[in-house]
């Protein structure tokens, strides 16, 4: 099953032939992709298939070797940092907070440091702890540092900070990884929550089945450095693809081969 | 193993990795003239950069000196030239030791301590995630620090300068017999401006490259603890030998100018 094509004013974010290696290891071999506006995608894969450096490559943050990369319209070859960066949000996988700054000047760090639009203190101050209640997290923890927060509530503020300025993309980057199966279904609630209420399109990258099936619309797999599989995620349990029924179902025995198995 | 081919490979590396260096720095030195400049990162640096290195440096000058004083009388001696030792302290420490010691100190300190705090932030993504936040991290990380040491070395190596005199000072009037008075107007007579101005030059140049080393060591540092640990060690040893080899031009240009 390959990605929609569909209008091209509908498509957020388009990659055509992505490749990118790091010395002889061919990580993405020619990734296409085609998420639409509003929709939560998310990518599924082994780990060190390459999916964090898939949706880095989306935007520039790691340069991809060859291919076409179109975001919003504009390709990636053509746009400034600052084009993409406005209309983007990322939660990473260790939360990637700044240990030296507490918490609110962490959720408010692109309002008062930016390049974009900033905004005063008090103001910033105000929409950090605004969008901290958004992730359930109360004004007392403003003043605290990342350093003094459990993992899931630094998901949580890393979560704040993603949305801060209101972006029409959000990348989550293995937001549940870690986390105890309580907190991650409060993480993957919160998730999809934000991104039906602000209309914003998703990509979220994962291994957790759960995380699957309470947040996506559309799923794709990656394996060996394509894309192999996107389907509705109503389709997962009937992939019509061994590869995708071996990773859902989290068989041994199958047609991925694991370093290990029997 | 063909031994040319090793010495020509090794040859190549040092050269593109001094290519790469000197590329990193120039687009340092030039975020400096884009804005926003950062200025409460450029205290914070400058702050652990001069003030708390304050310490060490002044121990490192105040010992030296008393050394120098020592060898010098030793030295001066053996031809009836006892009466050197304020001078020789003096130009010693102001043109030579205090920003050579200085730097070798600082950098231990500093280029190590940047080197650890970017690499880190290197590999729990601190760096993507500023560039997703729309914030350069050559403006918000590097520019910053490279400034605050350029500007703190001079001050500290002042400070050094000082701190060397007095300990020699200190030596020669204690162990040596010389009078005190005699001694302090010696060395204010001998030191001429341009013994003092070379010396901190050579200290803010010797900053930019403590600086200039922990931040590109620390932004290419390899991944995990140990892609750390390694990018702290490499900006300690170029740091120092860039400054040993930098002294020595810097040397020999104020000796022909
Ligand atoms: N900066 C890098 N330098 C070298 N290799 C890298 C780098 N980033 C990722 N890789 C390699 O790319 C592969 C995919 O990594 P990654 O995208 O992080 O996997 P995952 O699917 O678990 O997110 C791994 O083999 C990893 O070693
Ligand atoms: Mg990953």
């Amino acid at each position: 099953m390959t990605d929609q094509t569909g209008d091209e004013d509908d498509i957020m974010i388009r990659a055509e032939g992505v490749t990118r290696a790091f010395g002889k290891n061919r990580v993405l071999k020619g990734v296409d992709l085609a998420i639409r506006r509003g929709e939560s995608r998310v990518v599924i894969g082994g780990s060190g298939s390459g999916k964090s450096v898939l949706i880095k490559c989306l935007i520039g943050l790691i340069p991809a070797d060859g291919g076409r990369i179109v975001i919003d319209g504009i390709p990636l070859s053509h746009a400034t940092r600052s084009e993409v960066m406005r209309r983007v949000g990322m939660l990473f996988q260790g939360g990637a907070l700044f240990d030296s700054l507490p918490v609110w000047e962490n959720v408010a760090f692109r309002l008062l440091r930016g390049e974009d639009e900033r905004v005063d203190r008090a103001r910033a101050r105000a929409i950090a702890i605004e969008k901290l209640a958004r992730v359930g997290l109360g004004p007392e923890t403003a003043d605290l540092y990342p350093a003094e927060l459990s993992g899931g509530m630094q998901k949580r503020v890393g979560l704040a900070r993603a949305i801060a300025h209101a972006p029409s993309i959000i990348f989550f980057d293995e937001p549940t990884t870690g986390l105890d199966p309580i907190m991650a279904g409060v993480i993957n609630r919160l998730i999809r929550s934000i991104v039906s209420e602000t209309g914003a399109t998703a990509v979220t990258i994962t291994h957790d089945m759960v995380s699957v099936r309470t947040i996506a619309d559309r799923v794709s797999m990656l394996h060996e450095g394509v894309i192999r599989w996107t389907g509705p995620v109503e389709r997962l349990d009937d992939p019509g693809d061994p590869y995708v029924a071996q990773f859902v179902r989290g068989a041994p025995d199958g047609p991925i081969r694991v370093e290990g198995a029997a | 193993m063909n031994p040319l081919a090793a010495i020509g490979r090794s040859t190549l590396a040092f050269l593109a990795g001094t290519g790469r260096i000197a590329i990193f720095g120039s687009r340092g030195v030039a975020a400096l003239f884009r804005p926003p400049f950062y200025w409460r990162e450029f205290l914070r640096a400058f702050l652990f950069i001069g003030y708390y290195s304050l310490p060490v440096v002044g121990l490192t000058a105040i010992f030296t000196g008393g050394a120098l004083a020592l060898q010098t009388y030793a030295g001066g001696a053996r031809f009836n030239g006892e009466q050197i030792v304020p001078s020789i302290v003096a130009i010693g420490i102001v043109r030579e030791l205090g920003p050579v010691l200085g730097g070798l100190m600082v950098a231990g300190r500093v280029a190590s301590a940047i080197a650890a705090e970017i690499g880190t932030m290197k590999v729990t993504e601190q760096i993507d995630a500023l560039v997703t936040l729309s914030t350069s991290p050559l403006k918000y990380l590097v520019a910053p620090r490279l400034v605050a040491a350029t500007l703190a070395l001079p001050l500290l190596v002042a400070v050094a300068d000082i701190l060397g005199i007095f300990g020699g000072w200190m030596v020669s009037i204690t162990r040596l017999d010389f009078n005190s008075a005699v001694y302090l107007r010696n060395t204010v007579d001998f030191l001429e401006n341009g013994d003092v101005i070379s010396g901190l030059v050579k200290a803010a140049v010797f900053g930019f490259i403590i600086a200039l080393m922990g931040c590109y060591q620390g932004m290419h540092s390899g991944r995990g603890a140990s892609g750390v640990g390694r990018a702290t060690t490499l900006a300690v040893v170029t740091a120092s030998v860039l400054i040993l080899a930098t002294n020595y031009i810097l040397t020999e240009f104020f000796f022909s100018v």
